[in-house]
């Protein structure tokens, strides 16, 4: 089978190869991937370089233990969803929409993981206000929610 | 469909290992969907790195996992010192191993003890936490600490192995695999826990791949991938050991894995207290310019394999003293997602147990 | 008390409660985080804490006295952990174990973790510690007797 195309392809300080690919292709070119025996999709990062946020998939061939880096980029922190080919990209991609605010289009339950829904800003991101202090609260039906009233949470 | 019930789990309950909460739909006794709920000891390790010094981010990777922090260290440290460009001298890479395997043995006895607890057998609880305190009073003796124990640094570790300790870890590894045996036969003996654990919870091995499943678990499964042979880090190609490897992917199956991984940590330990060199425990270079503060560039993953599973960390330099962006593969979070997988059409109380088996850490899920 | 000739002790009815009420403490199975692992070290073999009458960890906040608050309290926990106390029957009790749930520990910066649990529920005896040694939690519970017996003002 020949090499999926990429835009670019660059080396890391720890020796794993990076495809950038545009978001457009990322799906396409991910299903490629995983033709080729990428079975295991082992973690999702976003960064945020303040100007656009990049998302960066390890991918891991199970089989032959080879390990490539897939890199893609957002202006406006929307990228296709992994779900339809790797059950593990629920909950990660849950994650990075919690902490990241990254916006998985196609992925049937993205809600917040740890913090609650109405939770104000996505804190990893760099212009996260960490002196802007929320709390949180209990409703009665045992469901969280964010204040900001200090006498209402904790 | 109207007839399930919904039933709450934690986050204070007593089989749930930590703040766990299911959100469990229960048909009769039988469970048709659940919901894993988490958060509820999200610490924001990965914000809080971002804000702190290379060198003091051990604090929080020490408290992910906090019952194998040596092996949360040494991860750390694997990418940390790539980044920071100051490799470890030859001496170190053994003391972390031999710390690693240590820590990889109370990580796992403390999962038996409470394991047991969740299935209504108190007794091993006490066999396990016993010898933990015999491997928690060497780690006292190395760094002062007995759980957190903040042991390594970039570039060496906080102080040298006299001959001296190399003689209690020795003392304790002949004393260990007795008890070790005894431990595992007050499990195997038992019937009520054969018959609560053979056949339950079978976790396929295209699932385990699909889902991200690592470590114990996956290997339960059938699938050969620890970390320690297929990228050897530290000194791990130069010590001889087995990887355990079961078919059947069951509760039972996970429960002999881990038992067998205690019994060869106790080999490569006993190799490397005879193979360890002479030489310096500290990189002199980060010694001084830990004055000054460590700058770090580029990026680099590093995968280890911690009791739990693969333990990657994703660190992004930008050239300061802070890093720009750390991101940690925690392997527990990844066996976690596949709990209502391993759930579904399970009886509740085979729940607990394979809540159980997945050896969970809520230090690690939430971070 | 007083110890008579004829093999009697006089005390009074106070006195001979709270006797009874100090060395019967049960704690609340309630482990947060990393110190609940030592918490379950006082109860293992080593130092046993039964011998102080705190032996019986109970799963239900109804048949407990003593709450160990063992491990960092996040937001998102705090609501729950009020209920739980609230939950409890009088006298109730509780130990703050570990600097995090004194103060807020090594996360006192960020953005999820309650600085402190005196602002949730009072406290009664602090055990400081990243974490505690299990002989730290023991003599937080000794602590803890000689209060409810009042032989101490701390």
């Amino acid at each position: 089978m020949s090499e999926p195309e990429s835009d670019s392809i660059s080396k890391g300080k720890d020796g794993l190869t990076i495809h950038t690919v545009s978001k457009d292709r990322l799906l396409e070119f991910m299903k490629d991937m995983k033709e080729r025996g990428f079975n295991h999709l082992s973690l999702i990062t976003g960064v945020d370089r303040r100007d656009y946020v990049e998302v960066v998939y390890h991918l891991h061939a199970m089989d032959r233990d080879e390990y490539v880096v897939v890199k893609t980029t957002t202006d406006n922190g929307v990228v296709p969803s992994m779900t339809s080919l790797w059950n593990s990209a629920r909950w990660d991609e849950r994650e990075q929409y919690d902490l990241m605010g990254i916006k998985f289009e196609g992925h049937e339950n993205l809600k917040r993981i740890f913090l609650p829904e109405n939770w104000v800003g996505h804190p990893l991101r760099k212009d996260y206000d960490l002196s802007n202090v929320q709390y949180i609260n209990m409703d009665e039906d045992g469901e969280d929610y964010a204040t900001f009233d200090q006498g209402d949470g904790w | 469909m109207n007839n399930f019930v919904e039933l709450n789990f934690g986050p204070q309950h007593p089989s749930t290992h930590g703040v766990l909460r299911l959100r469990a739909k229960l048909d009769g006794e039988i469970v048709r969907e659940l919901e894993p709920i988490i958060g509820y000891l999200h610490r924001n390790a990965e914000k809080l790195c971002e804000l702190t010094f290379y060198a003091d981010n051990l604090i929080f990777f020490d408290r992910m996992d906090y019952v194998a922090s040596m092996l949360m260290e040494s991860g750390y440290l694997e990418a940390a010192e790539k980044i920071l460009n100051i490799p470890p001298p030859e001496r170190v890479l053994w003391i972390r191993v031999i710390m690693n395997e240590l820590s990889r043995i109370a990580s796992h006895l403390v999962w038996a003890g409470a394991f047991g607890l969740d299935l209504g057998m108190l007794t091993p609880f006490f066999y396990c936490f016993a010898q933990r305190d015999y491997i928690l009073d060497v780690f006292t003796e190395v760094c002062g600490s007995r759980q957190e124990t903040n042991y390594m640094s970039v570039g060496g570790v906080y102080q040298d192995l006299t001959p001296e300790m190399i003689e209690h870890i020795d003392a304790f590894l002949q004393s260990f695999p007795k008890k070790l045996e005894e431990i595992y036969r007050l499990f195997v003996k038992n019937d009520i826990f054969i018959s609560r654990n053979k056949g339950i919870g079978v976790l396929s091995k295209e699932t385990a791949i699909d889902y991200g499943v690592t470590g114990p678990m996956l290997r339960a499964s059938g699938v050969n991938y620890d970390v320690r042979k297929a990228n050897p880090y530290l000194v791990y190609d130069k010590v001889d050991f087995d990887v355990p490897i079961s078919q059947k992917g069951d509760n039972l199956a996970r429960f002999l894995v881990r038992f067998e991984e205690m019994r060869q940590s106790v080999r490569i330990i006993k190799q490397a207290i005879t193979k360890i060199p002479d030489g310096p425990f500290f990189n002199p270079k980060a010694k001084k310019s830990m004055m000054i503060r460590l700058r770090g560039d580029g990026e680099y993953y590093a995968r280890t394999e911690s009791p739990k599973g693969e333990f990657g960390v994703y660190i992004v330099g930008d050239g300061g003293v802070k890093p720009y962006r750390v991101r940690v593969r925690s392997p527990s979070f990844k066996n976690l997602s596949v709990l209502p997988v391993l759930a579904k059409d399970q009886m509740i109380s085979d729940l607990i147990s394979i809540s159980g088996t997945i050896d969970l850490v809520f230090g690690e899920v939430d971070r | 008390m007083k110890s008579g000739d004829a093999g009697f002790i006089t005390t009074t009815v106070e006195k001979a409660l709270t006797w009874a009420r100090s060395n019967s403490i049960w704690p609340l199975t309630f482990g947060l985080a990393c110190c609940a692992i030592e918490m379950m070290s006082v109860q293992a073999s080593r130092l046993d804490v039964s011998r102080f009458g705190s032996e019986v960890f109970r799963n239900s906040p109804r048949q407990s006295d003593l709450m160990i608050v063992a491990g960092t309290v996040t937001k998102k926990m705090a609501p729950r952990l009020k209920r739980l106390y609230d939950e409890m029957p009088y006298p109730k009790y509780v130990i703050a174990m570990g600097v995090c749930v004194i103060q807020g520990g090594p996360y006192v910066k960020g953005y999820s973790v309650v600085l402190g649990v005196d602002k949730v529920v009072p406290v009664d005896v602090y055990v400081p510690g990243c974490p505690p040694t299990p002989e730290a939690l023991t003599y937080g519970i000794v602590t803890l007797q000689e209060k409810i017996r009042g032989e101490t003002d701390r």
